[in-house]
């Protein structure tokens, strides 16, 4: 078996409130702190789409920015392929988009994919080719000459995720790569996730929009107030074992009373709930966080 | 972080330790530069005193040169306006940032020395009392702020030509011109008529008349590149004034006399406001 | 599957072609960012003064105000320069999250400041060149006009001699266009490297571009004042012990700017001691490590 491609083990981290700058010089003497992760962990497999989901100020970022290295954790750890995170060889392994990205707004595509490139040692043909090869990935080639500044949303989180993986990382990091993307865009992120899991890719993203995550996720974890609330497969997370349900397309209102007369005739048996489905993703997460709401 | 000290105490000790590193280092290579006249030196607390804001502001990287020449042109729009105690002062503050600066002082000098007394000159309505006490007080301040300047400047031949050319043309102290020109010997850029002027005007300083002689004498003797016309007529007037026995007398005709083309005469050095040595 | 670890990377320990592309990175930035509109400016400004015109000033001192104005200029445009383009870098690289993406790339942190660093430096020396020519552009346009304007006017008088025409000439181009001046250039450069090595550190805790900006004013001034301003304070208010231990604080923590004002002597034209400026090269390349330790000690432990 391989090393799972993240392993986050009790992970804590405090921050100190305050400008943001002030942990330049450490802990000072008191203060108030805010615990923005609080006693994680969990692992994303490879080659497994694991999704970090909860709402804004859940701790969800701070965790990336651990693994990523850019954080030092207060108590825990968090362990890529095995390394500590933060070491500079974990790295060319990760590709990360963070949220909201901004690329230097001077430089084209191009430019920016060559930039990353040569940041991750590639040069020459084999960068060229690769950039090629990402910008039609990405669907970006009529694009590639255009500075930054001229490009949408969803056009820059899709060069994002190109930069993201430019080197061929074997884990990539997505830190809420849909927000704010219109519903075509964020349907051609998704296609690209699937696309990279496809190629054995691990990837581990964050999101608070669970109906944009939720078809390509693998593994899912519920993170609420620094704390995961609930982890699992998809499957795990969203079957009721007791329920069934069957989704029906152009019946007819007699087609659904004969069905209700059927269900009423078995023992036992009863329905639940119809309507027009929803997502039920989004429903458990509601009702997780409304309960841990209501007794904190 | 394996010592236990805090990030910032260590960083403060770094910055300490390279300040006392380099303090030495430093203040021998502002030594040099100075001497060298690479670095302007600072100007000391009574031009501080008088200066304020400016000052501090002069002292900045690129600005210390912006704000003398502000002074400087300051200096000439007084000048325009005969204001002589503002031009003074405006240059007085240029020389306070730049006191290195030679043309700063030799403006002074030349200002202060040259064209007050020259517009004083001109004012028929003040009275002549007050003319001649304001008379004497310019030249007076002149040959001072020369004095100030060659402190700065102890090589500078400019403000000696200047002063010299004060004491020559408006004090009239033969004395104190001829002192200028023997101290511009030897110096660098000094004229080659510098020595011949020390002879013809220490020999009209009162007492100096013989060792003015002599030092004429000496220069025909040296060759007949000096045989200048102005030269040997001065020794043959000296030598019958001074009494000098016969058998040393130059065999000279007057040059006057024979109508010569003066070949060598010295070119009309034009100073600042065109004034013209002979 | 490869057990991932040393069998596919190899990274070096410090790698020049990583901090040659943040350089690149940066100039291209700044470039594109039109910072260098400046030396517009710059180029009316010498134009400018190149028309000053001293109704009654010598031609001889006409010049020497022209080269002091504009190389002063000069002067305080490149420092100005250096910290106004250091200031915009990594604070906004750190707003816009660039810094993320970099720094999550197998880039070391001290490799990313030198990379700043050293785009920073090529700019300066880029613009500091462009300027200089400008200047001596300017100085070799008015240098010409006034020996023409000389030799017709000693021609026209009687009496004198080639010699003391070129004499003349000679008194004109001691205030013109001089090899010396290259090094008064190299003085605004090594000042201004040291300014921008004092923003990178200030940049390395600061939050913004302008408290950058501000702050590194701040210690800019002491930094050049606080030899004269020792003198000013321990005058005015005579042996005041607390003011004392503060500018021998300033002394030992601020760098000395004033001592790289070198440039001031050199265009007024004082002798160049090749030494001198060959140490003065050394202690900017101590300014250089020092700072880019500190801000590395800073840079390292930063959490984004
Ligand atoms: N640098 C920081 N300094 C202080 N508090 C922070 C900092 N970064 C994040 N936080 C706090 O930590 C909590 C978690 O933030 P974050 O990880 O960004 O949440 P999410 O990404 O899930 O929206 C929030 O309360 C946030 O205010
Ligand atoms: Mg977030």
């Amino acid at each position: 078996m391989s090393e799972p491609a993240v392993e986050v083990k009790n992970l804590t981290k405090v921050f100190q409130t305050g400008s943001p700058g002030a942990n330049v010089f450490k802990k000072g003497i008191a203060g108030s702190y805010v615990v923005a992760v609080d006693n994680l962990s969990f692992q994303v497999n490879s080659g497994e789409v694991y999704g970090l989901i909860g709402p804004n100020g859940s701790g969800k970022s701070t965790t990336m920015k651990v693994v990523l290295g850019l954080m030092s954790p207060t108590e825990g750890s968090a362990k890529v392929f095995g390394l500590d995170s933060g070491d500079i060889k974990a790295r060319s392994e990760i590709g990360f988009l963070p949220e909201n990205p901004y690329f230097y707004r001077h430089l084209s595509g191009e430019e920016t994919l060559k930039f990353y490139g040569k940041l991750c040692g590639l040069k020459g043909k084999a960068l060229n080719d690769r950039i090629s090869e990402l910008l039609e990935m990405v669907d970006l080639e009529g694009a590639r000459k255009r500075r930054l500044a001229g490009y949408s949303k969803g056009m820059l989180q899709r060069i994002g995720l190109a930069q993201a993986i430019i080197q061929r990382p074997r884990l990539v990091i997505l830190d809420e790569p849909t927000a704010g993307v219109d519903p075509v865009g964020s349907r051609q992120i998704r296609d690209l996730i699937i696309k990279l899991k496809e190629e054995g890719i691990s990837v581990f993203l964050c999101s608070h929009l669970l109906e944009q995550v939720q078809e390509v996720c693998d593994h899912v974890g519920i993170i609420f107030k620094g704390r995961m609330r609930q982890e699992g497969t998809l499957e795990e997370l969203v079957s009721i074992e007791n329920r069934y349900s069957i989704v029906l397309e152009d019946a007819s209102p007699a087609l659904i009373k004969e069905i209700e007369k059927l269900v009423a005739k078995e023992k036992g048996a009863s329905i639940a709930e119809q309507g027009n489905p929803k997502t039920t993703l989004e429903r458990l997460f509601l009702k997780i966080a409304g309960r841990k709401e209501s007794d904190a | 972080m394996p010592s236990k000290l805090p990030n910032w105490l260590k960083i403060v000790l770094i910055l300490a330790a390279f300040g006392l590193v380099r303090s030495p280092v430093e203040n021998s290579l502002r030594r040099k530069m100075n001497t060298a006249g690479m670095l302007l030196p600072t100007p000391g607390h009574s031009a501080m005193a008088q200066m304020g804001q400016s000052a501090l502001m002069g002292m900045l990287g690129g600005l210390r040169t912006l704000v003398a020449t502000g002074y400087l042109l300051d200096s000439y729009r007084h000048f325009d306006n005969a204001d002589w105690d503002a031009n003074r002062k405006s240059l007085l503050l240029a020389t306070y940032l730049e006191p290195t600066e030679e043309s700063h002082w030799v403006d002074l000098v030349w200002h202060r020395g040259i064209n007050a007394p020259a517009w004083l000159e001109t004012r028929a309505r003040l009275p002549e009392i007050e003319k001649r006490i304001l008379y004497h007080e310019y030249t007076r301040d002149a040959i001072e702020l020369g004095e100030a300047g060659l402190k700065n400047l102890p090589k500078s031949v400019e403000i000696r030509k200047q002063m010299a050319e004060v004491y020559r043309e408006k004090i009239k102290d033969p004395c104190g011109t001829a002192k200028m020109y023997k101290e511009m010997l030897g110096l660098e850029g000094a004229p080659m008529y510098a020595n011949r002027f020390y002879g013809y005007f220490l020999s009209e300083c009162p007492g100096k008349e013989k060792e003015g002689y002599d030092h004429l004498v000496n220069l025909y003797w040296e060759g007949s590149h000096n045989h200048l016309p102005t030269l040997i007529k001065k020794i043959l007037v000296l030598q019958e004034e001074l009494d000098i026995p016969v058998p040393l007398w130059i065999r000279e005709k007057d040059p006057d006399a024979q109508k010569q083309i003066n070949r060598r005469i010295k070119k009309p050095k034009p100073l600042p406001g065109g004034i013209v040595i002979p | 599957m490869t057990t991932f670890t040393e069998t596919r990377i190899k990274i070096p320990m410090f790698s020049p072609s990583r901090v040659w592309t943040i350089a690149t990175g940066t100039m291209t930035q700044l470039v594109r960012m039109k910072t260098f509109y400046f030396l517009l400016v710059f180029a009316v400004l010498v134009a400018a003064i190149g028309n000053i015109d001293i109704k009654s000033a010598s031609s001889v001192s006409q010049l020497e105000t022209i080269k002091k104005v504009s190389f002063g200029t000069m002067d305080i445009f490149a420092w100005l320069y250096a910290i106004v383009a250091t200031a915009l870098l990594i604070p906004r690289d750190l707003e816009d999250r660039t810094l993320y993406t970099i720094l999550s790339k197998p880039v070391r942190r001290i490799e990313y400041l030198i990379g700043k660093l050293l785009g920073v430096l090529v700019l300066i020396a880029a613009s500091l060149a462009l300027m200089f020519t400008l200047c001596l552009l300017m100085l070799a346009y008015k240098q010409s006009g006034f020996i023409a304007d000389e030799i017709k006017m000693l021609q026209a008088a009687p009496n004198v001699t080639t010699a003391e025409i070129e004499e003349q000439v000679k008194l004109i181009q001691r205030q013109g266009v001089r090899p010396e001046l290259a090094v008064a250039a190299l003085a605004s450069f090594l000042k201004s490297s040291v300014v921008a090595v004092m923003t990178i550190l200030i940049s390395t805790f600061a939050s913004s571009s302008l408290f950058t900006i501000i702050t590194s004013i701040f210690f800019f001034l002491i930094g050049h004042a606080h030899g004269m301003m020792t003198d000013f304070w321990l005058h005015k208010t005579e042996g005041n012990l607390i003011i004392r231990m503060l500018t021998k604080v300033f002394k030992l923590l601020i760098p000395d700017f004033q001592l790289f004002s070198f440039s001031e002597g050199i265009v007024i034209g004082a002798e160049v001691v090749p030494r001198v400026v060959w140490s003065m090269g050394f202690l900017t390349g101590g300014y250089l490590f020092v700072f880019l330790l500190i801000s590395l000690m800073i840079f390292l432990y930063k959490e984004f």
